[in-house]
Order: C-alpha cells, then sequence, then structure tokens
C-alpha cells in the first residue's frame, strides 16, 4: 500500500450562513473555519439541526455562503470555490466530489453496474466498454461482482449503500462527502461502509467528510469536528497515516 | 437497451397513461379524418364509377351535383375536333329532382342519365349488363340499395314518382351511396323526361369522352382550358378530387374535424405531459444525485426528451390495431373509414410530436430539481 502523506486540499475560512429573518433567524454556520487533508476521514458530529448537512453543502459547492470562503488547493493553485460561475462550479463537482447521501437514490430501473456506467459516460464521456470496464472494476473492488446485474430491488440495505458508494468513488474524485451515510444500515453494514470509505481515503488520497451522529464511527476518524449551534471545535488533530491503526479492506486499494 | 427505454419498461404501468393518450390522439386523428375522407367520397361518386377520361361542363363548375344545362351543338364540336379522342364523346344529364313516395311524401334525389352501351364512357361501372338492359325500358330506375328505405321502395317493381313521371324501380346495387339526395340511375331517355322541366331537349349537363392515354386526356383538357375559359374541363380525378373538396371546405366539416383532433391532441399532450412529470419527480433524488456529482442538467433533460419519444413511438404503434379494429367495425356499420397511408403517417408524425412537445413541458420538473434538497 502506497502511502500518502496528509496535504491540506480545503480551506474553508470564516463561514457563516443563516436561514430565516428577523427574529426567526437562526445561524447554521458561525464564523466556522475548518481544513481538510488529502488522504484523511474527517467525520464532522453534532446534534441534529446543528448545521451538520449545512457545512457539507457550503464545502461541496452546492449551497452558497453568506460570508466566508471556501479555498481548493490543486496543483499547488489555490482557488476560491464561491467565485466560481455555475458552469465552473459543475465542472469543479463533476471533477472533483463524490456524493454519497442517507438514501441510497438509485435508479429502481438500472442494474448495479449500469448505476456507476451512468456517472462516467454523462460526466466524463466514457465509451460504453471504458466505462462498463471501470465500472466492474469498482465494484469488484466493493465485492459487488456477483450483484452488479441486479437492481436495487434485488440488492439489500448494506449492497445498495455499497453501490452508492461506488457511484461515489468511480469517477476517482478528489473529495467525498458523505451524509449520515450509515443510518439507515445495522452497524455490521455501517461499519463495513465506514472501513470502505476510510480504505478510500487512504488508498488514493481522496479526502473524506462524513457528516454523521452515530458514535460508533469514532474510531474510524482522522480527525473529528464537533458543531453545536453553528459553532465548529475540532476533538482531535489529525494524526499522521503511519499512525491510523487498524488495516483497511484491501478491495478498495488501487 | 438505452437508459430511457430501460425505465419506460421497468414502470410500465406509470408510462401507461402516456402511452395511452397518445395512442388516444392517434386514434382520434385518424378516424376522424378517415371518416370525413370516407363522407365526402360519395360526394364524386358518379364521377368515381365511369369509365369516362374526360369531363366537359357549364363554366366555373366545381362540383357534379352543381351543373348547369349546357348547348350540346355548341359544345360537342369543341371536343371532337380534338385528336386523341376515342369513339364520340358521349351526353349525360345530372340534375336534381322532386321524388314523390309511394305514400305521399316528398324526397330531392339526383337524377343520372347516360347511355347504358356496353362501351358506354358515362355508364356507371356498377351496373352489370342484366340492369343496363332493364334500364332500357322507359321510366326504369336502380338505385343503391341503402336508399330503399329513404325512397320507400320495398322492391323491385315498386314505382315512385320523379317530376310527376311514374318510375319503377328496375335494380338496386351497392357503393353508390349518397350524402344527401340519393342517387337514381336510368336511361339518357328516361332521365330527359324527367328532368324535362329543368334541361332543354338540345342542352345536357356533361359531355364525357375517353382518351387515348391519361397523358392525351392531361394535354386535352388544357388546351380546352385555354381556347374556351366559358366551360369547364376537368380530367375524371381532377373532377372527383373537385367534387370532394368543394363540400369539405365548403361544410367546413374539415374545420370542425380539425377541432376536435386539435381537442384529442391537447389532451393527449397534458396527459403525456403529467405522466412525463410525474416520472421524473418520482426519480428527483435519484437525479438530483447525479447534478450533485456534477453531471450537467442537460443529460437529464436528454432522458426526459428521449422518454416522450418513446412514449410517443409506443402510443402510435399501440393505436395501429385500435384503428384497423375501429375502421371495420365503422366499416361493419355502413360507415366507410379510409386509411390513407399520407394521413397514418401524418398522424403519427403529429402524435410523436405532441409527445416530444410534452416532454419540453416535462422540463420545469427537471428545472426544480437541486442537490441541496438531499441534505435537507
Amino acid at each position: 500500500m502506497s502511502v500518502v502523506r496528509p496535504t491540506p486540499v480545503l480551506a474553508a475560512q470564516r463561514l457563516s450562513k443563516s436561514f430565516g429573518d428577523g427574529a426567526s433567524r437562526r445561524f447554521a454556520l458561525r464564523d466556522v473555519s475548518m481544513t481538510l487533508y488529502s488522504g484523511q476521514l474527517a467525520l464532522l458530529m453534532g446534534p441534529s439541526g446543528s448545521g451538520k448537512s449545512t457545512l457539507l453543502a457550503v464545502l461541496s459547492g452546492l449551497l452558497k455562503p453568506e460570508s466566508g470562503s471556501v479555498f481548493v488547493t490543486e496543483d499547488g493553485i489555490q482557488t476560491d470555490l464561491w467565485q466560481l460561475s455555475d458552469g465552473q462550479m459543475e465542472k469543479f463537482r463533476l471533477r472533483h466530489t463524490g456524493f454519497i447521501f442517507q438514501g441510497y437514490n438509485l435508479f429502481p430501473a438500472l442494474s448495479a453496474i449500469q448505476q456507476l456506467e451512468i456517472v462516467l459516460k454523462w460526466g466524463t464521456g466514457l465509451g460504453d466498454s471504458a466505462a462498463n470496464g471501470r465500472a466492474k472494476d469498482m465494484l469488484n473492488r466493493l465485492g459487488l461482482d456477483a450483484q452488479k446485474y441486479k437492481k436495487p430491488a434485488q440488492l439489500s440495505g448494506g449492497e445498495k449503500q455499497r453501490v452508492a458508494i461506488g457511484r461515489a468513488l468511480v469517477k476517482d474524485p478528489t473529495f467525498i462527502f458523505a451524509d449520515e451515510p450509515t443510518s439507515a444500515l445495522d452497524w455490521e453494514n455501517g461499519q463495513r461502509v465506514v472501513e470502505l470509505l476510510r480504505a478510500a481515503a487512504h488508498a488514493r488520497g481522496a479526502s473524506i467528510f462524513v457528516v454523521s451522529h452515530d458514535e460508533r464511527m469514532r474510531p474510524f476518524a482522522d480527525i473529528i469536528y464537533h458543531l453545536d449551534d453553528g459553532h465548529l471545535t475540532v476533538e482531535q488533530n489529525p494524526v499522521p497515516l503511519s499512525a491510523a491503526g487498524p488495516s483497511y479492506p484491501s478491495e478498495v486499494t488501487r | 437497451m438505452s437508459y430511457a427505454l430501460q425505465t419506460l419498461w421497468h414502470d410500465k404501468a406509470r408510462y401507461a397513461a402516456g402511452v395511452g393518450a397518445v395512442a388516444f390522439s392517434a386514434i382520434l386523428i385518424v378516424l376522424q379524418v378517415g371518416l370525413l375522407l370516407g363522407l365526402f367520397e360519395t360526394t364524386s361518386v358518379p364521377v368515381d364509377h365511369t369509365s369516362a377520361d374526360l369531363w366537359v361542363g357549364s363554366q366555373d363548375v366545381r362540383s357534379v351535383d352543381l351543373g348547369v344545362q349546357i348547348p350540346i351543338n355548341q359544345h360537342m364540336p369543341r371536343l371532337t375536333e380534338k385528336k386523341g379522342l376515342i369513339g364520340q364523346p358521349e351526353v349525360y344529364l345530372a340534375m336534381y329532382a322532386n321524388l314523390t313516395r309511394s305514400d305521399g311524401g316528398m324526397e330531392r334525389c339526383f337524377v343520372l342519365g347516360s347511355s347504358l352501351e356496353p362501351d358506354a364512357a358515362g355508364a356507371p361501372d356498377v351496373l352489370p349488363d342484366e340492369l343496363r338492359g332493364a334500364l332500357s325500358l322507359p321510366n326504369s330506375i336502380v338505385v343503391d340499395e341503402s336508399e330503399l328505405g329513404r325512397l320507400h321502395l320495398k322492391g323491385l317493381g315498386d314505382t315512385a314518382k320523379i317530376s310527376g313521371i311514374e318510375v319503377t324501380l328496375v335494380g338496386t346495387v351497392k357503393g353508390m351511396k349518397s350524402l344527401a339526395a340519393p342517387w337514381v340511375l336510368c336511361s339518357e331517355t328516361t332521365a330527359r323526361k324527367l328532368l324535362a322541366g329543368f334541361i332543354q331537349p338540345d342542352h345536357c349537363t356533361y359531355l364525357l369522352a375517353r382518351a387515348e392515354s391519361p397523358q392525351r386526356a392531361k394535354e386535352i383538357v388544357a388546351e380546352l382550358r385555354a381556347e374556351y375559359p366559358e366551360m369547364s374541363v376537368y380530367t375524371t380525378d381532377e373532377f372527383s378530387f373537385s367534387c370532394r373538396w368543394y363540400w369539405l371546405t365548403r361544410t367546413k366539416a374539415g374545420i370542425a374535424i380539425g377541432y376536435a383532433a386539435l381537442l384529442g391532441l391537447m389532451v393527449g399532450a397534458v396527459i403525456t405531459a403529467q405522466t412525463l412529470y410525474a416520472a421524473t419527480m418520482a426519480s428527483a433524488k435519484e437525479f438530483a444525485t447525479l447534478l450533485a456529482l456534477g453531471i450537467p442538467r442537460r443529460k437529464i433533460y436528454g432522458l426526459v426528451i428521449a422518454q416522450s419519444w418513446w412514449v410517443g413511438v409506443f402510443g402510435v404503434f399501440a393505436a395501429m390495431p385500435v384503428v384497423w379494429m375501429l375502421a371495420q367495425a365503422a366499416a361493419a356499420g355502413g360507415a366507410k373509414v379510409v386509411l390513407r397511408w399520407e394521413v397514418m403517417t401524418g398522424a403519427a408524425a403529429i402524435t410523436i410530436g405532441t409527445a416530444l412537445f410534452s416532454g419540453l413541458f416535462a422540463l420545469r420538473s427537471v428545472r426544480k430539481i437541486e442537490p441541496m434538497s438531499l441534505l435537507r
């Protein structure tokens, strides 16, 4: 396994975001600053309604903050995410981001492999056979070889979430944003999903940002943030990759 | 299989409403136009059932039932001087008359009198030799079998009066149905008597002739039109079309059918749009995920448009057997439905076009989809 040195790839500075007007105005983010590193899994915890999903949306280019900046570093060049045009933002997300949501959001009519192919063909313009090859390879690594031609209705919850992870990883993104990825799963399946995400971070040098209120995820995080009433605190400093404890499933290793 | 087609197939029940709506529009258009064409075919029945190539009539006559008398001596030489005709031009009498039924009631009828010789250009082709023989008896007539009830004629040998002269039914034919006044077939001699009050002895309604070739017929028509603008000259095909077109436009029936078809299309379009809209909204989360991943929105537009195309295509295919069955049923009920390929192709194009338009309408559902919705 190659070792990827954690380097800062995303820096959020003084982000603020509120909802509502006047007396009903509620701050989801208050002056939030944070950094995401390559090859690390960052866990954001906090009670419901604490602004976790808002922070994920702002960092991933889905929701514009009222103030503050999100700087993304690529090949030594820093880009202010929220200064990009809509078209540039779409391209940024296409090239750099993968998403895993609470629901699996898989097309009922399409097989597991097609859920991945559609991203490659529509997003990156890959041809049929190239997309098929990459999708097959990814499902293999997620242990879904036998399920690749099954439709969502024929898959278990854990398998569906793994297909959703495959869809997020297949275009090899720099950032993977996951919103409560284990909430619909039992812990056995949930643990497998987290292990896969952590392995993706460590093996690919991707930066994984997971929003969850599941305490059992703590041991898998390289860094844990806590958000409460819009205020962000860090619970644990980034740890060097070499110090990261448990071994990772080999199937996600490239 | 494309993603659009696969989605359609997977969710057949959902898309069935759209497919049904498109099929409904296609059926409505084809049957309405088919019935209309079938209906107005009856206006040119006398023309269609002769073996003439050329028709000469009064100035500006547009339909066979609108001819006024023309002087034979003046018009006949204009025809006979033309080269390329076969045999002598024939006299043809055609005019409305009053028929008095056996119960004393009156009906308008349309008397058609022609030569009944075996090779006569004007003799209707539906008349077999024995009926031609029977019609050579004075004051004998033949009508379409569907007109018997209306004219209170019970069968052969039954009588009625036309222009006050007693006429005897000597036979019936099929395929000479009329739109309004029944066609009454008889010999030229009988017609002269029945129409004596309307057509002078040295006049007739039309002169009919045969030409060596269809091409020659067209040339003679062009020459006569140029030389004698005060008379109407047609090839048989032109006159047949002119009759139908006259009544189609005169009655504005085409407009009525057009509105009915438009209504059908609108109903089809609304249901199809609604179906596609609902189907797209049902997959909103999946589409939102793709948008979050940076898949351009136009790809999703393309999918919805492709779905609308397939809904249109399936609708047209679903309509085909239904159209055929309904046309057969209409024929069994006595209404002719003319299924011309131009009409069918046109209806298919219009309905698929409408389905595509509905797809464009359903795109507003895609515009509403935001990845942010997945995080709330």
